[in-house]
């Protein structure tokens, strides 16, 4: 259930909602939980989460409540599968590694919802590649080009944020 | 390996999702690359960085409370309804008893599961899977005690993929599901998917993969005693 939760919370960027999310999502999955195998239980029930988690999103802002961090969700998915992503060389490789938690956390909640969920399942829940496909609906290889555009996404971000502080602007 | 590939597969090596070759092809290229061993080291300290400023939330208390006393209640009916499934063999054994006085079937074995039937369900077209839903949930009103397994191939396997819906716009997912916990057991043609190049991760949870469904199929009747049935 910690799994479900940490990636509700996650995905909707709010301690009720993911609350919410995780009951309704376990609602859909008890009358079925026994009949699964168990291997498959773990992607199963976090993919009916994620798009439980989605559900609700949608409706909160149907309902016209504002997301202040939802500016990109709707952004098209720009990378094809297996796209080559080049990297920035970044010489401040050791100023990433130190970059505070709250830097942190605040660009992972501001990664568009494709490219944040992948992370957090890869990172946070220790999803395989394949884990990642069954719950996210994606091929594979997506999964990879995904986490590697919002890995560089957050390498950026976090560089960008280091040199600003470096140069006092 | 080249700096290409390298940085193609970069974030497959660093989460250890690469075959052998490619770990050993990534290894040689940042050896001898200084330039992708910079993107390397960038991409672990991302990855070091998140990991160690992003915690993996415990579900409050109370919701876990509110949700296992739900989980519990929905359990203790699963246990009414699999005794409910044990008595039933008690029930079959006595009819078959009634039916073997009256001589008409002298020489079924006297075991109370042969007396269950046994079907096999046939889907091999794209448009008929909700009518054979119904049609199968029917036939278990009629027959709770009947085994059953569906074996879905050619374009009878679309509904059995994540997200597919019927005509009134519902998730086949839900009807399977629905089925599958009253013991219908689904089964997905192999064959088919690689011909039609279906990724197998786009097959949902309930359905078991089988190497051909038509030979599937047969062995259900020949070896197993199936009688078939076509949607």
């Amino acid at each position: 259930m910690d799994a479900a939760y940490s990636l509700a919370s996650w995905l909707t960027r709010n301690e009720a909602r993911a609350e919410d999310a995780v009951q309704e999502a376990y609602l859909r999955a008890f009358r079925f939980f026994d009949a699964l195998r168990g291997d498959d239980a773990r992607p199963w029930l976090l993919g009916i989460v994620r798009n439980t988690c989605y559900t609700l999103l949608e409706r909160d802002r149907e309902s016209g409540a504002p997301d202040e961090f939802d500016e990109e969700s709707h952004r098209e998915e720009t990378v094809a599968p297996g796209a080559v992503v080049s990297f920035p060389v970044n010489p401040e490789t050791a100023a990433i590694e130190n970059a505070d938690r709250q830097l942190v956390q605040q660009y992972l909640r501001g990664l568009p919802p494709e490219y944040r969920e992948v992370v957090v399942l890869r990172e946070i829940n220790d999803c395989s590649y394949k884990e990642i496909a069954a719950i996210a609906e994606i091929p594979i290889g997506t999964v990879m080009s995904r986490l590697a555009r919002g890995r560089r996404l957050l390498q950026r971000a976090l560089s960008e944020h280091m040199e600003r502080k470096d140069t006092g602007t | 390996m080249n700096c290409r590939d390298t940085h193609r597969l970069l974030n497959g090596y660093v989460d250890a999702e690469l075959d052998p070759a490619g770990v050993l092809g990534i290894e040689e290229h940042l050896q001898a690359c200084p330039r992708c061993r910079a993107l390397y080291a960038n991409l672990r300290a991302v990855q070091t960085a998140v990991r160690r400023h992003t915690e993996f939330r415990t579900a409050p208390a109370s919701l876990r409370a509110r949700l296992e006393a739900r989980y519990a209640r929905a359990r203790g009916g699963a246990k009414l309804r699999s005794w409910l499934t044990l008595a039933a063999p008690g029930l079959a054994a006595l009819l078959l008893a009634v039916w073997l006085a009256f001589g008409n079937i002298v020489d079924r074995p006297n075991d109370p599961a042969q007396t269950r039937a046994k079907v096999v369900f046939q889907i091999s077209q794209g448009g008929s899977a909700s009518t054979a839903l119904r049609n199968l949930a029917n036939h278990l009103e009629a027959s709770p005690n009947a085994t059953v397994v569906v074996v879905a191939h050619n374009e009878g396997v679309d509904f059995l993929l994540r997200g597919a819906r019927d005509e009134s716009g519902q998730l086949f997912e839900a009807a399977v599901m629905k089925l599958k916990s009253r013991g219908v057991d689904f089964r997905i043609c192999g064959n088919t998917l690689v011909r039609r190049q279906i990724d197998t991760a786009k097959i949902i949870p309930g359905a078991t993969l089988v190497p051909s469904g038509v030979a599937e199929i047969s062995r259900l009747q020949t070896q197993e005693g199936y009688a078939y049935l076509r949607l």
